[in-house]
């Protein structure tokens, strides 16, 4: 029989040149959990919104039930029983489940939406398929699975029998994405065929059949799951042997570099971000912050950074009091910082590599003598760090737009690195990186700890923050609400319990 | 820049400005009798005719010192603006700081009694102290309490005109004269000529240092580094600990001493003394120079003596045909246009393409 969907030599040339699928061939059979994998910009979503008829193919076919297909637009692939999921969800956040779910062919009473019938509907998938939700709570009061669920039953309620999802479990906590794939389980034993779009390993190992991976626009690997191991499909992935795992050495802790005391932020908006905060961060340690995205970590870095006042409390950084002060007394008094939105804090687009690798310290000797500048010093501490941190670009005056997000993550690393900071504080560094740039941040990171440095790891992706750190706080509402010893004993559940606020240790509320 | 990248801009540019000038000899074509006569006007009028026949001698030099003069007041408003266009401050200033610069010169040079060099230098001076505090307040205004600088700036200049008329008509103007004006600046606060036969002065020699120097300032000092980043990306520039308050406030202040010389110029060097209406509108021109030159102080010095050299060409035809000044205004309107528009054009496409980065941003997220 037909494999269910079978896109044979299919090239996708972006308007702008770039190349994003290459003579890719790619099969789904029925009923099957199939993993798309490869590193940020190798062209898996590309390859899907062909399929999804949301981009057209510059080359190639597709073929549904041994059948050739043409896929104009969404409506043709809806009709064909094909829906996608995208990352970035595509809801109204003022109207509710029921209506987003039913949002485009509503069942009506006369010319009205019958809202009975959509809670009706909408209660009746998500019965049928395992996924939990409100169907009368507005989208902008519900979580971010939720909505996802809602996503997923939205496509469903289309009738869709081949389920795209695009990346699902980047923005889940533990739970969730065990959730979803509890749920994408049962969706397969209804009769469903998943495609799911992934770069983390272990989901892979652990949800699909089979697995494509990709790498810069071709297929590099097509092969059964249970076949590879972790390290084989990150192989295919970045074209060379990768190490998950990173080895650390039993941590040397030394002295206290940064204490943080009854620290507490309120925004504009008068809402509370940061409560009562303490920690201490020591030389020789990875202290990572683990948390669901908006309990107060970006507020914690930006206070502790100089880029917002904190409204109570205190920061000493090796004893030196330093809230309060400005960004660059901070910077001067040894805080290096990766900041956690790399375009808007991080870089200047439209300034050179060199440029911005001297924002820092382009007032002080080399780089500023007697009042003038020296492009020459810049440029050499330009052209050393290029090729000390191996980054990608046709020179130093290359404008800072024209790299990949690995080479800007690689660029920014490159200036806080230098500036041989006592406390680093790395706010989701390796976020839209692909694996090679990840490993190397990765490395970075201990080698730094190793030196004897401290290192405040903020980061979103729980694994990164497990395979890292030292001690884990994680953050709930602003509060850190445990701060636990990191080890084999420690599993993602136990910290999941404390992000979603289960579970709270009263004594971190404390001193430490 | 490549230097390929710059040699492919600046074709650009030139083809932009034929096109501009085939578009301008058209509509000169449906309003003239003569247009060919009258475009003639338009594009050699400003250079001075080389006569062998009797001798070599120089003729109409008065109308390459007109466009000397012309395009030494643009090219220091230029600069004025490409100075806060490159930190992206909109400040629209210009004109407010050239106005009371002129009228600073005006108080030193008819109020005090000083030998020359000293009371020139002293009106210059004052007239760069007064520019730089009239930029100062909007700059503070705006790094301190987030006051729009397009808003507070062209408040700022209603204010210095409202002083300038004030100050005028009650204390400084010659009662005896039949115009509102002062009475003529004695020559020690008057800027020598460089050229005889023309009003070209030294302003054009400190219009060329002040290039050199803004250019310094702007690549070769931190605070140029400063100025450069902020504009890229403020937060940015924050999150490097630079600190965009005092370079927002700093910025607007050094642009208004270029203004305040290009006031000194007018009335230093043009009419040697002050009158009202001193060239309403004229500090707007810098920013079509300074868009032209994308704040690069060396091209702020081309494109002033190409803009200049039109708006001088543009009165002579007025002068020499039946063009009238409307016809004249359309043309100038649709060069400066055409222009800009490709000026913008690139703008456009970085913020679409930010936009898509963005969008790929978060779908990488
Ligand atoms: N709309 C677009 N226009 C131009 N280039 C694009 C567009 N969308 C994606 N790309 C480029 O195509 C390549 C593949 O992108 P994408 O398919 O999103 O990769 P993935 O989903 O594997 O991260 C990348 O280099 C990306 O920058
Ligand atoms: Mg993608």
């Amino acid at each position: 029989m037909a494999a269910l969907v079978e896109m044979k030599q299919i090239s996708k040339v972006y308007p702008n040149g770039v190349v994003a699928n290459r003579n890719v061939d790619f099969a789904v059979e029925r009923g099957e959990i199939h993993a798309l994998v490869g590193e940020n910009g190798a062209g898996k979503s590309t390859l899907m919104k062909v399929l999804y008829g949301l981009e057209q193919p510059t080359h190639g076919e597709i073929w549904l039930k041994g059948a050739r297909v043409e896929i104009p637009n969404p409506h043709r692939a809806i009709e064909l029983g094909i829906g996608m999921v995208h990352q970035n969800f595509m809801l109204v956040p003022s109207f509710t489940i029921a209506e987003n779910i039913v949002l485009g062919s509503e069942p009506r009473k006369g010319r009205f939406l019958d809202r009975a019938q959509a809670i009706a509907v909408t209660e009746m998938l998500s019965k049928n398929y395992g996924l939990q939700v409100d169907p009368t709570a507005r989208i902008e009061a519900t979580p971010v699975g939720m909505r996802q669920r809602v996503e997923i039953l939205k496509t469903l309620y289309r009738g869709a029998d081949l389920l795209i999802l695009d990346e699902p479990t980047a923005v889940l906590t533990p739970q969730e994405t065990d959730e979803l794939f509890v749920a994408v389980r049962k969706l397969v034993d209804q009769g469903k065929t998943v495609i799911f779009i992934t770069h983390k390993l272990v989901e892979v190992k652990e949800i699909s059949d089979r697995v494509t991976v990709m790498r810069h626009g071709e297929v590099t690997g097509r092969v059964a799951t249970a076949d590879v191991t972790e390290a084989d499909i990150a192989r295919m992935m970045v074209g060379r042997a990768v190490f998950l795992q990173i080895d650390k050495p039993p941590v040397q802790r030394g002295r206290v570099v940064a204490e943080v005391r009854n620290l507490g932020y309120v925004a504009e908006t008068g809402r509370p971000m940061l409560r009562n905060v303490n920690f201490d961060v020591y030389a020789g340690e990875i202290l990572g912050v683990a948390g669901v995205e908006g309990n107060g970590q970006t507020e914690l870095v930006e206070v502790m950074t100089g880029l917002r006042p904190a409204t109570t409390g205190e920061i000493r950084i090796d004893g030196t009091p330093v809230q309060g002060q400005s960004a660059r007394r901070i910077r001067l008094s040894g805080v290096a910082h990766i900041p956690e939105d790399r375009l808007t804090n991080g870089v200047a687009l439209d300034a050179s590599i060199a440029e911005n690798l001297v924002v820092d310290r382009y007032n002080r000797p080399p780089f500023t003598r007697r009042g003038a500048l020296s492009p020459r010093a810049i440029q050499t501490q330009a052209v050393a760090l290029m090729q000390q941190f191996d980054i990608r670009a046709a020179g130093p005056t290359a404008l800072m737009r024209s790299l990949s997000g690995g080479n800007m993550q690689k660029v920014i690393v490159a200036r806080e690195f230098s500036a041989e900071p006592a406390l680093l504080i790395a706010a989701q560094p390796t976020r839209g990186v692909d694996i090679g740039a990840t490993e190397f941040v990765h490395t970075q990171l201990v080698a730094k700890r190793n030196e004897g440095k401290a290192v405040l790891l903020v980061s979103a992706d729980l694994a990164e923050v497990m395979s890292l750190s030292d001690r884990i706080a994680v953050m709930y509402k602003g509060e850190i609400v445990g701060i636990l010893e990191n080890g084999p004993h420690l599993t993602e559940e136990e910290i999941g319990l404390y992000m979603l606020g289960l579970k709270r240790d009263e004594g971190a509320r404390g001193e430490l | 820049m490549t230097k390929n990248k710059a040699v492919i801009e600046a074709i650009r540019i030139v083809a932009v400005v034929v096109i501009a000038l085939m578009i301008g000899f058209v509509i000169t074509a449906m309003v003239s009798k003569e247009p060919v006569q009258a475009y003639t006007a338009l594009l050699t009028g400003p250079l001075p005719n080389l006569s062998f026949e009797n001798g070599f001698a120089i003729k109409n030099i008065n109308r390459f010192g007109n466009w000397m003069e012309e395009s030494t007041t643009l090219i220091l408003l230029g600069l004025a603006v490409a100075i806060v266009f490159k930190a992206r401050q909109f400040s629209l200033g210009a004109e407010g700081q050239m106005l009371l610069g002129a009228l600073a010169t005006a108080v030193i040079a008819l109020k005090l009694s000083i030998p020359f060099p000293w009371h020139m230098l002293l009106a210059l001076a004052a007239a760069m102290t007064i520019g730089f505090l009239w930029g100062l307040l909007p700059g503070l205004l705006k790094a301190y309490l987030a006051v729009d600088e397009i808003v507070s700036t062209l408040m700022f200049n209603v204010i210095a005109l409202q002083v300038f008329d004030l100050l005028l008509f009650n204390w400084l103007r010659d009662p005896t004269a039949g115009f509102v004006g002062t009475v003529p600046f004695p020559d020690s606060a008057v800027l020598p000529l460089a050229i005889s036969g023309t009003r070209v002065s030294w302003m054009i020699f400190i219009m060329l240092a002040a290039v050199v120097i803004v250019w310094f300032l702007m690549e070769r000092t931190p605070f140029g580094f400063e100025l450069k980043m902020l504009g890229a990306n403020r937060k940015f520039a924050e999150y490097g600990g630079i600190n965009t308050k005092r370079v927002i406030a700093l910025s607007m202040a050094v642009s208004g001493i270029l203004a305040g010389l290009a006031g000194a110029h007018l009335s230093m060097g043009l009419l040697k003394r002050l009158t009202i209406n001193l060239s309403p509108g004229l500090g707007f021109e810098g920013i079509v120079v300074a868009l032209l030159a994308r704040n690069d102080p060396r091209w702020v010095l081309i494109a002033g003596l190409f803009y200049g050299y039109l708006r001088t060409g543009a009165q002579i035809m007025e002068r020499s045909s039946d063009v009238t000044r409307e016809v004249v205004l359309i043309i100038q309107a649709i060069i400066i246009l055409l222009i800009t528009a490709e000026q913008l054009f690139p703008r456009f496409q970085e913020w679409w393409r930010a936009r898509r980065n963005n969008e790929v941003a978060i779908e990488r997220g």
